[in-house]
């Protein structure tokens, strides 16, 4: 289907209250309640969205809220979708979507692990990279990588600027 | 493709590579050229760095942009001091560079390029491992600006790629044959997309801050102009100058001249960035962004004599001090040079206007049509805690060749003011004739010369001007934009002539100037000494003839005693530190201080309201 | 380590233990470990424990400014670090909407065909060492420094080019790079037939990979592999073509395809792909239009992207390999966040696959699977 086709489609079919942007020609976002991602993400898949190329989160700290990114791929559409949803920053949950796709569990342990972002049901959020974190998740905005390299490795002598 | 194809004869294949080229490293080493003209490695290899401390300006835009923080700007003593230049040079550690050129790119000077040397490793001697390992690894490690490690340039700052953007945003201009028609300004101004694209050009070296009389924080309008904020420029720019509407049209702009942009290219247009911070808020919006209440409360009068650039800038600057100012004019309208000698077409009155209703409604006190004499000088100088001289160079000076007593002979000054009168409608009419000659090379000169050509075009259609001047055309002390313009109105320009005589007719009207020529201007020392060929002449016919070589300053209305105490050197008043002139309570600004140049004034009438807040508040 | 060197009493001590398949072991490509569970050979249990390759790249990210990242990011990925710089530029080209110079797409078109052709012959290398045939790896090492010698000449280093930039590239390239590129595109298509010999047509070679790892079609999609290991599953996907950037989408070409999905079908895959980039070259080089090499952008110091998110992907050498980039309008980036090829095969698919497999064959897996510690360890 080309995308205005597919836009259409979702639109038509996906009743929960969403908000579809197109980027370009070859991709779009759809942003959804927390609670219908995995609503939306099933129907996608259905439609042949297999591939689950991303989860990620951003840290909109002004906000107060995480945006967790969902980006699939279709191979007969040839269309990328971003799918996106906000939680609340002071209270990171939303439900796994390892069920649908087994790769999600290891990127949810990522964004776990950067984000501090918890995902309901998935049971192994054991930290995947960072050896003996006991600092904020480093990805999240108040997480000052300097002021933490200044506190771990001592203080370089110009390093103001980066 | 099958790649499994068995054959018989599938041992008995590889005989053949019996007589093959090999593969590998052949003995005797075989050198590979890669690169053609050139031995080792790329010709544009990303080496260890090399600076030419003579080229290079110290304007850090390396140190900005390096991804790794690796180069730092240090103070360098043996470097020469030069025009638009810090002392200060990069020192470069290794340990984080990248080697990504990124600074090559970017340097303002093309001073900086890479070389096409590296170090895999270096030697310590065994018995430096334990102790002086720091400062042995440092001689390897940091390139300071007196070590050269190489002389073989790889990876070089070119115009063509750059990622500076070498040429200004072209301004809008009303064309020659429009424009001289009548006075109408000459710039149109940048609209908010051109002066968003002028303002991106700048670095934020800073380099022009250091130039400009009056320190101006021109980085920091420029990125304000650049984020959209004209509210927050235009408080930048009036932390220093009161009268940017005047500036941003007819300064000097030296910041321009040091503007490292300006060594590759075009240099960023500062004062038309300026001008457009403050044509785009109106006066209106003045008083919600720029402080208007005085720092404190100081009961003291001050007395400014002379409304010109220094006088006004003084007072903006005391009465936000929190003093009582009150300026005398001798003419109808306040702004001094700035209305009565620059013509509308490079200053329009409104502008001016515009920066002086500014300064007015801080509650300056202007007092026009008041003449100062002997008598007048003392009052005030009795009734007021301070008075502040800034009268500036009102009268013409003459060139004094032997027919210049005649009619037809005019002082620039006395005819910039006739026209300016003209214009408003004070005068009906002004003296010229349909051939005239103008003599000097400095603004004022083609202030004139244009000038007269649109009076020539309004009066009689067609425009004969010619204009004599000592200088050749590299040293012409007037700016750049004013010869080509001029040019381009048809005032024709005579370079490298002095004048010898006036030539008059037997009725005893001017006929002509008789000019010979100039070989050198100045002598070894610099000093203005001219020296003239005349052998050489020429003679230009002309029945007007317009002098503006130059101003000289009028100290008539000073009392003797007070005039006996103050030093004068060159027609110039000498000034203690404070900008006192010696007489108690007296200072003085402006072209009497620093000779004629509007942001001068601007910055002596500054430090002449500093010299006085000191003297009462401390 | 529980249970490791308990004494069973039976003829075999070593009957289960954990094995560290770490950056220790030969097998291993990079500083990348997993935690095998192994009883006799035979795997039982896969724990991958990436983390000793992790320099925090998405997070210095966000403190440069737009045009300082490209000194940062080639180094995510050492084979082929041109990739990133082709992404990002890309994502910043799409948000400030800059049109691009046809010839610096040409010129990046043949950069990264170049770049891809190392990291194949890296690949080579790899299923060299780890089948023991070391004359595989000096060969493909040494050529690949022929293309390293023309990235010299180009852009002045050699492995982090650090060259193709917002708007275009740094430089035009100089008088005769292109005949000597020709030669070495023919030098190496005459190698490839070597390599033939060497690699695919060699008997053990073709045993040992034949049935490792393999996948379906289905299998692969829902695992999230992409790249040469999809195609070699039969999906005839490739984003050169399907979702062109650069100048693909003005040359001409097949994409190849195997069916058997198994470690075999992915080494041939490459093989093929090496072909196919050759061509790309030899066609972009035909096609190479004049003109300028950059548009014009704005000063690196006052560099503003304009608020938006993109997802921009690229085909390299290991797969789909994407940035998923969010800009607030200001001078840096808000985030970045990198999506490695190898990702989802290295992390997840190994947790399913390697199980039942012999420990021998995990170096080789990984080597067919061209698994790349950086796309884990940003």
């Amino acid at each position: 289907m080309e995308q205005k086709e597919l836009i259409e489609h979702i639109e038509k079919n996906f009743k929960y209250k969403k908000e579809i942007k197109v980027i370009d020609g070859k991709q779009f976002t759809i942003t959804v309640e927390k609670d219908k991602v995995l609503n939306l993400l099933s129907f996608l898949k259905l439609i042949d969205f297999k591939q689950l190329a991303l989860i990620t989160a951003v840290d909109w700290i002004d906000e107060k809220k995480f945006e967790i990114v969902y980006i699939l791929f279709s191979y007969s559409h040839i269309q990328q979708i971003l799918v996106k949803t906000f939680v609340d920053r002071d209270n990171p949950q939303v439900e796994t979507v390892k069920n649908l796709w087994d790769v999600a569990s290891m990127y949810e342990r990522d964004v776990h692990e950067f984000f501090g972002i918890d995902f309901i049901g998935n049971d192994d959020l054991r930290p995947l990279i960072l050896h003996n974190w006991k600092d904020l998740p480093p990805l999240r905005k108040d997480f000052d990588s300097l002021k933490y390299s200044n506190k771990m490795f001592g203080k370089f002598k110009k390093d103001e600027e980066i | 493709m099958d790649y499994r194809k068995k054959s018989i004869i599938g041992p008995l294949s590889s005989l053949k590579y019996l007589f093959k080229d090999p593969i590998t490293v052949r003995y005797p080493k075989e050198n590979k050229k890669t690169y053609p003209d050139v031995e080792g490695v790329s010709p544009q290899y990303r080496g260890r760095h090399i600076n030419d401390l003579e080229k290079c300006i110290g304007c850090g835009t390396c140190m900005d942009i390096c991804p790794t923080g690796a180069i730092e700007m240090v103070e360098f003593d043996d470097v020469k001091e030069k025009f638009g230049a810090t002392k200060k040079r990069p020192v470069i550690d290794y340990g984080r560079c990248c080697f990504c050129a990124f600074c090559v790119d970017v340097c303002t000077s093309s001073s900086l390029s890479m070389s096409r040397e590296f170090l895999h490793s270096f030697e310590t001697p065994v018995q430096l491992q334990k102790d002086d390992m720091g400062e042995e690894i440092s001689k390897f490690f940091i390139l300071r600006p007196d070590m050269k490690f190489s002389t073989n340039p790889g990876w070089k700052t070119d115009n063509e790629y750059s990622w500076l953007e070498l040429e200004r945003v072209a301004m809008d201009m009303i064309n020659p044959n429009e424009r001289i028609n009548s006075f109408i300004e000459i710039v149109k101004g940048y609209s908010k997309d051109q002066a968003i694209k002028e303002a991106e050009r700048c670095v934020s070296c800073g380099l022009c801050k250091d130039v400009c009389p009056i320190h101006m924080d021109i980085p920091e309008y420029i990125q304000a102009i650049f984020d959209d904020n004209v509210e927050e420029s235009v408080k930048q720019i009036y932390r220093t100058n009161p009268l940017p509407e005047v500036c941003g049209r007819v300064c000097t702009h030296k910041c321009e001249s040091a503007c490292s942009i300006g060594h590759r290219g075009e240099p960023v247009a500062i004062r038309w960035l300026k001008r457009y911070a403050v044509d785009s808020l109106p006066l209106q919006e003045y008083k919600k962004v720029l402080t208007t209440k005085p720092i404190k409360q100081v009961n003291k009068k001050v007395a400014i004599i002379g409304s010109g650039p220094a006088g006004l800038s003084a007072a903006y600057f005391l009465t936000l001090m929190g003093y009582k100012v009150t300026i005398y004019e001798e003419n109808e309208k306040a702004g001094g040079i700035m209305r009565y000698g620059i013509p509308a077409y490079r200053l329009p009155d409104d502008a001016l206007d515009k920066d002086l209703d500014f300064i007015i409604s801080l509650g300056v006190e202007i007092k026009t049509n008041y003449k100062i004499d002997k008598e007048k000088f003392e009052t005030i100088y009795q009734q007021n805690d301070a008075v502040i001289l800034s009268t500036g160079f009102n009268l013409g000076r003459s060139t004094r060749v032997p027919g210049t007593e005649r009619e037809g002979v005019v002082q620039a000054l006395d005819f910039l003011q006739e026209v300016r009168d003209y214009l408003t409608g004070r005068r009906k009419d002004v003296q010229i004739t349909d051939n005239v000659l103008v003599i000097g090379g400095g603004n004022v000169a083609f202030d004139c010369s244009r000038s007269v050509a649109r009076l020539q075009k309004m009066k009689y259609g067609k425009v004969k001007v010619t204009q004599v001047c000592l200088e050749t055309l590299d040293i012409i002390p007037a700016d750049k934009e004013e010869v080509e313009e001029s040019g381009e109105e048809g005032v024709v320009l005579i370079c490298g002539r002095g004048p010898k005589q006036i030539i008059i007719d037997e009725n005893g009207h001017v006929k002509g100037l008789d000019s010979m020529k100039c070989e050198s201007v100045f002598d070894e020392n610099m000093n203005f000494n001219p020296h003239f060929n005349e052998e050489d002449r020429l003679i230009c016919e002309a029945t007007m003839i317009i002098e503006a070589i130059g101003q000289a300053p009028d100290y008539s209305y000073i009392p003797d005693e007070m005039k006996s105490k103050m030093k004068f050197e060159r027609g110039k008043i000498v000034l203690d530190k404070d900008f006192s002139t010696g007489v108690e309570k007296l200072f003085a600004a402006g072209d009497i201080v620093r000779g004629p140049d509007i942001v001068n004034g601007i910055a002596t009438g500054l430090n002449a309201a500093i010299g006085i807040d000191k003297k009462f508040t401390t | 380590m529980t249970e490791i060197l308990t004494f069973l009493g039976k003829e075999d001590q070593y009957e289960k233990y954990e094995l560290f398949f770490g950056p220790n072991h030969p097998g291993m490509h990079g500083n990348f470990s997993y935690i095998l569970t192994v009883e006799g050979h035979t795997i039982k249990k896969v724990d991958p424990d990436p983390g000793l390759l992790h320099r925090g790249f998405e997070k210095l990210a966000e403190r440069r400014k737009w045009m300082q990242n490209i000194a940062l990011i080639p180094r995510i990925c050492v084979p082929e670090p041109d990739i990133n710089e082709v992404i990002y530029s890309i994502s910043v080209e799409k948000l400030m909407e800059i049109e691009v110079p046809l010839r610096a797409q040409y010129i990046r078109t043949i950069i990264l065909e170049m770049a891809r052709i190392g990291a194949f012959l890296f690949g080579f290398g790899g299923i060299g060492g780890a089948t023991g045939l070391y004359t595989a790896s000096y060969w493909t090492i040494a050529d690949r420094d022929y293309l390293l010698d023309l990235f010299e000449w180009l852009t002045g280093a050699r492995v982090y080019h650090m060259f193709i930039v917002p708007g275009g590239v740094r430089r035009d390239l100089p008088s005769g790079w292109i005949e000597k590129l020709s030669e070495t595109v023919d030098y190496l298509q005459k190698r490839l037939y070597e390599y033939d010999r060497l690699i695919y047509n060699n008997p053990l070679i073709v045993k040992r990979l034949k049935g490792i790892g393999k996948l379906t079609k289905e299998e692969a999609i829902e695992y999230g592999i992409t790249g040469p290991n999809l195609r070699a599953t039969g999906v005839k996907y490739d984003t050169r073509k399907m979702v062109p950037y650069a100048a693909y989408d003005r040359i001409d070409f097949q994409i190849p395809v195997q069916s058997d999905g198994d470690g075999l079908a992915r080494a041939i895959q490459r093989r093929e792909e090496f072909q196919l980039s050759l061509e790309i070259i030899r066609k972009a080089i035909k096609d190479l239009p004049d003109g300028q090499v950059r548009a014009k952008m704005p000063n690196p110091l006052k560099f503003n992207v304009p608020k938006g998110e993109i997802y921009v992907k690229v085909e390299s050498a290991r797969g789909e390999h994407a940035y998923f980039i969010v800009s607030n309008g200001k001078d840096k980036p808000y985030r970045m966040a990198v999506r490695g090829g190898s990702y989802t095969a290295g992390l997840v698919l190994a947790q399913k696959i390697l199980v039942g497999m012999r420990i021998e064959d995990v170096a080789l897996w990984m080597s067919t699977m061209d698994i790349c510690p950086p796309d884990f360890d940003r």
